[in-house]
């Protein structure tokens, strides 16, 4: 697959006056690949927004390189091909929908007959159709609808989104995700750093975890969110012999949660045994469900996991 | 450039300082055109400004525009500063910055059409002062007033120079005082460096203290000699080009060092 984001050994430190250094990225390296929606999550500080800033040309690299679509993005004819929506958008009181698009579809040189013809389908498109007061009286939901509208002024083939869900409602929510699945159906890649880890195992392909400047694990959300060999197993009804008739198969003592226990079987096959031996008692199974770790449990160990490597190196 | 441009000049009318300084240019031309009167005596155009006597309008008009320009010239430098430097400081606002610098456009042609808007919005408020009464002037006395046009131009210069130390300053991102305040000391310093015999040789006698201060004389703008410069010309003298090619050679340096530190910054 063709590499739209490619980093590599990036690095980036941040000196100032009578200041101790700050190592914001300590040798980044990853590929985006086209067509794709990467996520990236990590702690506050973890130096996911140092890497937006290089990939969007807003930071200089202290070591290593960033391109963006095979070019350095501090390139000015590199950007006009991406979409960027900051975490902070804060707008002069004095625009209107209408004219803020006109004013960045303008620097990313769109012509003013292409613009005319894109924004009323764009402000439709993000659920600000006919909405031209003054940005002054948006909520922030609008404004972060605004802001998405911005990004895709020029028709991007990269969008950079920093908290795009931040301050929508759940149907705002929705649309969004909607709309990235839209954008990546048509070819674009899509670089998503959020907080909202569901937002993000709901729609990325690929997830990179970040950590202290690092790059602590990168997958899909189906290898993050594996399963965990663990089974809740749900009965109509949970007696005394039914306790009983799961305590021969697992030779233990199960903890019943209301009509359900948890358990993590040997193989199949015990599975399939228990099965058939609550069957017996008689009592109606309504479901075995395998137990799957969630992307913010992952996360978490993940970022116990670094600490824990911290501690013992110090 | 041209749509930050346009756009500046729209966020500058937005601004209440703005809004204010265009207002007082209009009543400076408004209160001009009420005391000056045209009178025709004897077939001479006498010029009357007041309660003075009348003068002919060959020798009166120059006055009146030298008049005009001292009221809307050094002063009107400064209270113009106030108006276009938080056009410079709010292009590096959180927020604002990440949605301009992430777009295709580089950051020098930003940076320069801000700092244009600036320079229009100074030549608009010296327009609307001055031109007027010059251009009644001309029309009921036939004394040509082209050279209140070219004191805009020297004087939208004088202003480009202290907008450029206002740019350089904004780099620093910590809100407009700071280059407010440059842009005001090197306007305060101005007249002072240009007479330092009877101001900092007065103060001190050390020739070295007074290299510096000569060193700063001839590094620094010089808008005070400019404004003279602009009232040779209404008079229609040549003065010395020094403070025209120091004065640009210190603006060209400043923009050019703030465009390099631009284009290097990490935001």
């Amino acid at each position: 697959m063709t590499a739209t984001i490619e980093v590599q050994d990036l690095k980036k430190v941040y000196r100032g006056f009578r200041r101790k250094p700050v190592e914001a990225l300590r040798g980044i390296s990853l590929r985006v690949g086209q067509g794709t929606i990467f996520g990236l999550i990590g702690q506050n500080g973890a130096g996911k927004t140092t890497l937006v800033k290089i990939l969007l040309g807003l930071s200089e690299p202290t070591a290593g390189s960033a391109q963006v679509l095979g070019f350095s993005p501090r390139n000015p004819a590199t950007r006009l091909r991406l979409g960027y929506l900051p975490e902070q958008i804060r707008l002069p009181d004095y625009f209107k929908a209408d004219d803020f698009l006109r004013y960045m579809g303008a620097l990313n040189g769109v012509d003013s007959r292409s613009l005319g013809k894109r924004m009323p389908a764009l402000l439709e498109k993000v659920g600000l159709k006919g909405n031209y007061k003054p940005v002054r009286a948006y909520s922030k939901g609008m404004l972060q609808r605004l802001g998405l509208a911005q990004a895709l002024i020029n028709d991007p083939e990269v969008l950079l989104l920093d908290e795009p869900t931040d301050g929508l409602d759940p149907l705002g929510r929705r649309d969004v995700r909607d709309l990235l699945i839209g954008l990546r159906a048509e070819g674009k890649t899509i670089f998503l750093n959020s907080h909202l880890l569901s937002e993000i195992e709901l729609v990325c392909d690929q997830i990179a975890i970040m950590d202290k400047g690092n790059l602590a694990r990168m997958a899909t959300p189906a290898e993050f969110t594996r399963g965990t060999g663990e089974y809740v197993v749900r009965v109509a009804a949970a007696s005394d012999r039914v306790s009983a008739a799961a305590a021969s198969v697992l030779g233990e003592h199960v903890y019943w949660q209301q009509n359900s226990f948890r358990f993590a079987p040997r193989d199949l096959r015990q599975l399939n045994s228990l099965l058939d031996r609550l069957r017996s008692v008689p009592v109606d199974i309504e479901s075995v469900e395998p137990i799957r770790l969630s992307l913010e449990e992952f996360f978490i160990e993940v970022v116990a996991e670094q600490a824990a490597n911290v501690a013992n190196v110090s | 450039m041209w749509p930050t441009y346009l756009n500046s000049l729209r966020e500058s009318m937005s601004r209440r300082v703005a809004l204010v300084l265009l207002g007082v240019a209009i009543l400076v031309a408004v209160a001009f055109n009420w005391i000056v009167h045209v009178r025709n005596a004897s077939g001479v155009t006498m010029i009357v400004i007041g309660a003075q006597a009348p003068s002919p309008s060959a020798i009166a008009v120059p006055d009146v525009l030298e008049s005009e320009l001292h009221a809307a010239g050094s002063l009107w430098l400064l209270l113009a500063v106030f108006a276009a430097a938080p056009l410079l400081t709010a292009t590096f606002e959180k927020g604002w910055l990440e949605l301009i610098f992430s777009k295709g456009t580089a950051r020098w042609r930003i940076l320069t059409g801000r700092f244009l808007a600036g320079l229009t919005l100074y030549a608009l408020i010296f327009a609307l002062a001055t031109l007027p009464v010059a251009a009644r002037l001309w029309w009921r006395t036939g004394v040509g007033t082209w050279q209140i046009s070219l004191a805009l131009v020297v004087q939208t210069f004088s202003f480009a120079a202290l907008l450029s130390v206002a740019a350089l300053t904004a780099l620093s991102q910590k809100g407009v005082a700071i280059p407010i305040i440059a842009s005001v000391a090197i306007w305060v310093l101005s007249p002072s460096l240009a007479k330092r015999e009877e101001t900092f040789y007065q103060l001190f006698s050390s020739r070295a203290v007074r290299e510096i201060v000569d060193w700063a004389y001839r590094i620094l703008p010089k808008c005070s000699e400019l404004e003279d410069l602009c009232v040779f010309f209404l008079h229609s003298k040549i003065g010395s080009w020094w403070p025209v090619w120091s004065t640009g050679l210190f603006t060209i340096s400043i923009l050019g060092l703030t465009i390099w530190l631009l284009h290097r910054k990490s935001f």
